[in-house]
């Protein structure tokens, strides 16, 4: 877009807020959502605009518009432990996205070191065998912002992530039709974007063979009961439960079978974090082996009271919010109000599925009135435990430790 | 999507909307008879009514074409010295906002990442023009960082601009 054209569009703003008091009340609310939030990043800059402006999505916490980066508000997750389809956060690498998508002439390709290259139809998919799981879709670097010392890239709080009921096809089986040969080790995905620029690297990932035949690996054309928002990668989204986000392909459309590994640069170069536990260095490490980013950790957060929020003093103050274990369920969370000297276990919500999201409600003992400090720590089926201490690394990937909601009661 | 799309549907919305709003302000010239039919037509939607988008069905589940439209681009770079270079160099592949939220980073992290830009991700950066860029970064990134905010100390690897 030309200087000219964007001085054009300010004066059809100034336009459009003139005329305001008879435009359509759905054009008002538009210009009107511009709301902004503070995410509470140390240092800053904290504060992001809300907006209503992407098709089929609201209220979403605007971190960049082009290409779309969209953060679900924390407020949302006090709501269920399904996240809303047109709340779910939204996160692209290049700005080249399709816009329309035709169902009836969509194929996913799948070739490669296969006995029986495929090319599917979305009625050929809707035709197979149906899984479903509930699971938790979360960045890589969800919670980005937070590190300290900061990192570069995009400058999260902690929703870049959501949980859906997710149904399709099993990955295997669709593998299983290609039928895969010997000698093949590890399966690529590639989605419907494209890189701006040319000879800049086309964004998809690979997982193990083993892995992407473990009969949870799906590829999923529903979430929560509809079909996938555009933005979340409609019609077809590889899901990897218990993995990071960056495995979750959107506008899957290729399925590639390889006999060895993937050196492409989203594999071999980007989403690299270090081998040591929770991708832990030394803030100004270099030179760590490294290895793709893999599994989720446990992680908990208190959704029920805003960081910064003023409530009513209670002996007792109730505190809730929701946990995952990362690639195995929820075993416990326990709540502190004393910066986590003493720990107090809190109820657990219905079992979704141990990929899930989870539901918990306590309360936390409080003496006097004044500043506290909020807690809650999750125990993963595996027995891991969030640390108190910050983990940290230079991609700023894999936030692990137990976060602290700030309350003043009164 | 190409940027020069978005002024052509932005326009047409907008003479839509100067028709409704024009379609108005004439009816309260003409009487109520008027402005009723002022508001029946033209069409206020972007998109007018058509044929159901094409879909497909299988197993009691539908899948049905999807069409949006992405909206505008954020505002350019704030002026400055290079606020230029950012704007002719920095905007075809991503926001303002990409680099306007980051946090106060040193020089060497901004180098590292205006590298990583121009060897990775093929953005057409000349050589003379990084010193310049990196200023700006590095500058803007301080103001909008606030008071009080120091440059990281992270090692300058701009791995994190994924994720």
């Amino acid at each position: 877009m030309t200087r000219q054209t964007r001085l054009l569009d300010v004066g059809r703003r100034r336009f459009l807020s003139g005329a305001g008091l008879v435009a359509a009340s759905a054009l008002a609310s538009r210009a009107l959502a511009q709301a902004t939030v503070d995410l509470h990043l140390p240092g800053g800059p904290s504060a992001r605009l809300t907006t209503d402006a992407f098709p089929g999505k609201r209220g979403m916490i605007l971190q960049r518009n082009r290409p779309p980066l969209l953060e679900t508000p924390m407020s949302v997750f006090d709501q269920g432990v399904f996240t809303p389809n047109d709340q779910f956060f939204v996160r692209w690498h290049w700005a080249n996205i399709p816009t329309e998508v035709d169902a009836t002439t969509f194929k996913l390709n799948v070739h490669g070191r296969v006995a029986k290259p495929l090319s599917l139809s979305l009625a050929d998919i809707l035709a197979m065998p149906r899984v479903e799981i509930a699971a938790v879709n979360q960045c890589s670097g969800n919670s980005r912002g937070l590190f300290t010392p900061r990192v570069p890239g995009a400058q999260w709080g902690h929703g870049a992530m959501g949980n859906a009921k997710w149904m399709g096809v099993s990955l295997r089986h669709v593998l299983d039709l290609a039928g895969v040969q010997a000698g093949a080790t590890v399966v690529r995905f590639n989605g419907l974007d494209q890189p701006v620029v040319d000879g800049a690297p086309d964004f998809s990932k690979s997982l193990d063979l083993d892995h992407a035949r473990d009969g949870e690996v799906m590829l999923a054309f529903a979430m929560n009961g509809e079909q996938l928002p555009l933005l979340n990668g409609f019609p077809l989204r590889l899901i990897v439960p218990g993995w990071f986000s960056t495995y979750w392909v959107k506008m899957l459309s290729d399925i590639e079978v390889l006999s060895g590994p993937d050196e492409s640069y989203w594999m071999a170069k980007a989403y690299k974090i270090p081998t040591t536990p929770l991708a832990n260095v030394p803030p100004g490490a270099k030179d760590f082996p490294t290895e793709p980013i893999n599994r989720m950790v446990p992680r908990a957060w208190i959704t029920s009271l805003a960081e910064g929020a003023r409530v009513a003093f209670q002996p007792q103050l109730p505190v809730g919010g929701i946990a995952m274990g990362g690639d195995t369920g929820v075993a416990r969370v326990d709540l502190s109000a004393d910066g986590g000297r003493t720990w107090s276990p809190a109820r657990l919500g219905p079992d979704e599925g141990k990929y899930s999201f989870r539901r918990f409600d306590g309360a936390v003992a409080l003496k006097a009135r004044g500043p506290v400090a909020l807690m809650a720590r999750c125990t993963s089926a595996s027995g891991a435990v969030q640390p108190l201490a910050a983990n940290w690394n230079p991609g700023g990937f894999e936030r692990a430790n137990v976060e602290t909601t700030h309350v003043v009661t009164a | 999507m190409s940027d020069d799309q978005k002024p052509e549907t932005y326009g047409k919305a907008l003479l839509q909307i100067a028709g409704m709003v024009g379609g108005f302000a004439l009816a309260l010239g003409l009487g109520h008879h008027a402005f009723v039919e002022s508001l029946k037509a033209p069409p206020p939607a972007a998109a007018p009514a058509a044929a159901p988008a094409p879909s497909v069905s299988g197993g009691g589940f539908t899948l049905t074409s999807a069409s949006i439209a992405l909206p505008e681009d954020d505002p350019p770079y704030p002026a400055g010295p290079g606020a230029d270079l950012m704007n002719a160099n920095c905007t075809a592949c991503h926001s303002a906002a990409m680099a306007l939220t980051q946090p106060a980073l040193s020089e060497a992290q901004w180098t590292a990442t205006v590298t990583k830009m121009r060897d990775t991700y093929k953005a057409a950066i000349a050589d003379k023009d990084i010193p310049a860029i990196v200023k700006y970064l590095s500058v803007v990134s301080g103001q909008t960082a606030g008071a009080g905010n120091r440059p990281t100390t992270g090692s300058g690897d701009a791995g994190g601009a994924t994720g």
